[in-house]
């Protein structure tokens, strides 16, 4: 089993690399690789069984998607062979048709049917509930950007289902995208240690056992926070 | 025209807001420059402005600083517009400037010194101008407000006007970058005995050459990013330092700094690391601004430090610590997490570390608790951990992952029987790490935890 987490000496905003110390607890047998923007990314010439990327700065991003460009088929072959894929926070803004920002318009790897708009004097904090093949899913946001469809079909891909919270945008009913294997939610922080179940269904996709690291915990942790979100909204 | 008078009637509006509030009884409230921005949007830009502008911003220790010039300038006999009773906002600012003005808005006093929130600095540093400006360090903070620190600097850099001079940390390269063509003068504290080039934190803000984009190297590096770095791609180093801290005395708790080849011994408020820095950066700031060495040496001895960030009471021979643990602010929790740590014997540890008002009426992000360096708290000497609140479950969580043995760890939703869940028959000392939205249930842990070390010795006897 091999992971790979791109960039994470950019990459490591809002506590998102706990995700990948979270799962380095529950496979302790696993390969984790840490590819710098100064390497090529293994997936090009590797087969891994995960590849991690998490919420970086806006410039960051820029740079990213330049480094990316390049490896596009490979990252769209690699989704539609459903290769795993978690992309958090701004992340998934990579693989998107493009980026408006002001009067900027930054092409992205066009690989998802979306374009994110950025609005630096307007930050979006707010709390999460939805549902992904019957489980609830609750998590934190913190963004400048919010993300509009390209097209009809790109809300069929949404990965949660709004509950309570803003989705890809303030009318989306929709939070993230799921293609095949393929995660990216705007969704920030340990996502897998607050979604116990979520996390065995990523897990159970690579092909493993849906077991998770401090189970009970979690678990019960999940379950006080979520009825504290269903109290408080 | 019409600005003008809309500026006379906000401040003729703000001044009898002023009044009501003083009627009443309260103090140090922003709403009278609430009000007066309400009513005239430009009202910063229009006030007549002291002739001489001083500002201390940054992430971390800007208070401590702000009080320490502040005390050392007051006992120097200076007269001057503070917001110190106030919010450090574009309207505890204005709230000052009205405070301290004639009745239209004309200064009563030639000089300001503000304590300076640098993410309202688009709302304030274009129209105070400050003559001089200090940034004590630039970190990532609360994710909802100041997002990560590129969207600082940026701003920083956007704001801070060309003619502003800088007092800057040399230690940190993100503060140290800030509005490069500026006049500036930087301070640090060079290497000392067994610091490495180790990284020790998770959050390190700056690990490429901003140059070439190079992973840097480090001479050492202090906490998160402070250090001293270089890049082996570009010949990029980390800036050279002004003033120095050539030496710590911490158990006569001085330091020496070392400025224009000239050494000075200062008094320190207390020896940790952080306050050493506080300390630095006063120092700095006070010299650039023409105070001598033995005036402020002389003030600086008669300072004590504010209560409510950090006090220590003893007990039947055990040592109460209250301690500062900024929520939502990972770098100021695993500072305070590492004080523990560091701390001599064996301790006991009461975290209150929710949003208090955030767990009134929401569920706080807990995103933080994964920047933070609980895993200093994973120490053979810290007995006990008790963390009380609405996110005890997360805390226990968060604790566990840092490796902390489940038996050491308390977590209870009830922070009022935080006192209760203590053992404290085999620690030395018991530190309270508190939020600042919850100070007086600190001081009330703390009575508590008092009244039982004193009965069970009582007990005991």
């Amino acid at each position: 089993m091999r992971i790979e987490i791109l960039f994470p000496e950019f990459c490591n905003l809002f506590g998102d690399l706990a995700n990948m110390a979270y799962l380095k607890r529950c496979l302790p047998e696993a390969e984790f690789i840490s590819t710098t923007l100064t390497e090529e990314p293994r997936f090009v010439s590797e087969d891994i069984d995960l590849i991690y990327m998490g919420p970086t700065t806006e410039r960051a991003q820029e740079r990213i998607i330049e480094k990316l460009l390049p490896h596009r088929e490979r990252i769209q072959e690699l989704i539609e062979k459903g290769v795993a894929f978690l992309f958090t926070g701004n992340a998934m803004e990579v693989l998107f048709e493009h980026i408006e920002d002001g009067g900027r318009r930054i092409m992205g790897l066009n690989i998802l049917p979306y374009y994110a708009r950025r609005d630096m004097w307007h930050r979006h904090n707010s709390n999460f509930r939805g549902e992904f093949e019957g489980e609830k899913i609750i998590g934190f946001k913190t963004q400048f950007s919010m993300s509009y469809p390209v097209g009809k079909l790109a809300e069929t891909e949404g990965f949660a289902k709004v509950i309570k919270g803003v989705g890809m945008n303030c009318k989306s009913k929709v939070e993230g995208i799921v293609r095949n294997n393929f995660f990216g939610t705007y969704l920030v922080g340990p996502l897998l240690i607050m979604n116990p179940d979520f996390t065995k269904n990523l897990l159970q996709r690579m092909g493993l056992r849906p077991h998770v690291a401090l189970e009970s915990e979690v678990e019960e942790a999940y379950k006080v926070r979520l009825a504290d979100f269903r109290a408080k909204g | 025209m019409f600005g003008q008078l809309r500026f006379y009637f906000a401040i003729f509006f703000a001044r009898c807001t002023a009044l009501v509030l003083k009627l009443i009884g309260r103090k140090g409230t922003s709403m009278p420059g609430s009000w007066a921005i309400i009513l005239c949007p430009d009202f910063l830009e229009r006030i007549p402005k002291p002739k001489t502008i001083l500002g201390i911003t940054g992430t971390n220790g800007k208070t401590t600083v702000s009080n320490i010039i502040e005390d050392v300038l007051e006992d120097l006999g200076y007269s001057f517009v503070c917001n110190r009773e106030g919010t450090n906002v574009h309207t505890g600012v204005a709230s000052s400037l009205i405070a301290e003005s004639r009745f239209w808005g004309k200064p009563k006093r030639d000089l300001a010194i503000f304590e300076l929130d640098e993410r309202s600095s688009p709302r304030i540093l274009p129209y105070i101008k400050p003559d001089m400006l200090l940034v004590t360090n630039i970190f990532r903070d609360s994710y909802k407000r100041n997002a990560h620190t590129e969207f600082i600097l940026d701003i920083l850099n956007e704001y801070i006007p060309d003619t502003t001079r800088l007092i800057l940390n040399g230690d940190d390269l993100l503060c140290s970058s800030v509005k490069p063509h500026n006049e500036r003068v930087l301070f640090g504290i060079p290497r000392r005995d067994g610091e490495t080039a180790e990284r020790k934190n998770i959050v390190m803000d700056i690990t490429a050459c901003p140059v070439c984009g190079k992973e840097l190297s480090w001479e050492f590096i202090r906490y998160h990013h402070i250090g001293r770095a270089y890049c082996e791609g570009c010949g990029f180093t980390s800036p050279e330092l002004d003033y120095t801290v050539e030496n710590i005395d911490e158990e006569r708790k001085e330091i020496t700094v070392k400025s224009a080849e000239k050494e000075y011994v200062y008094p320190l408020l207390n020896s940790s690391l952080i306050n050493i820095y506080n300390s630095l950066s006063a120092i700095t700031f006070l010299r650039e601004f023409g105070i001598s060495e033995d005036e402020i040496a002389e003030k600086m001895a008669a300072l004590s430090i504010n209560e409510t960030r950090y006090n220590e009471t003893e007990a039947n021979g055990k040592k109460i610590i209250l301690h500062l643990a900024k929520g939502q602010n990972p770098v100021a929790c695993s500072r305070s997490f590492e004080n523990v740590r560091n701390y001599p014997g064996k301790k006991a540890v009461i975290l209150l570390l929710d949003d208090y008002l955030d767990a009134k009426k929401s569920v706080e992000n807990i995103a933080w608790y994964y920047d933070t360096d609980f895993e200093f708290l994973n120490s053979p000497d810290i007995s006990r951990i008790v963390t009380a609140g609405a996110r005890h479950w997360d805390v226990y969580v968060r604790l566990l992952m840092a490796g902390v043995p489940e038996e050491r760890i308390v977590h209870i939703k009830n922070e009022n029987n935080a006192a209760k869940m203590l053992d404290i028959d085999d620690v030395e000392s018991v530190f309270v790490l508190y939020d600042v939205y919850t100070v007086e249930l600190a001081d009330v842990i703390k009575d508590e935890i008092i009244t039982r070390i004193s009965g069970e010795k009582t007990d005991e006897n």
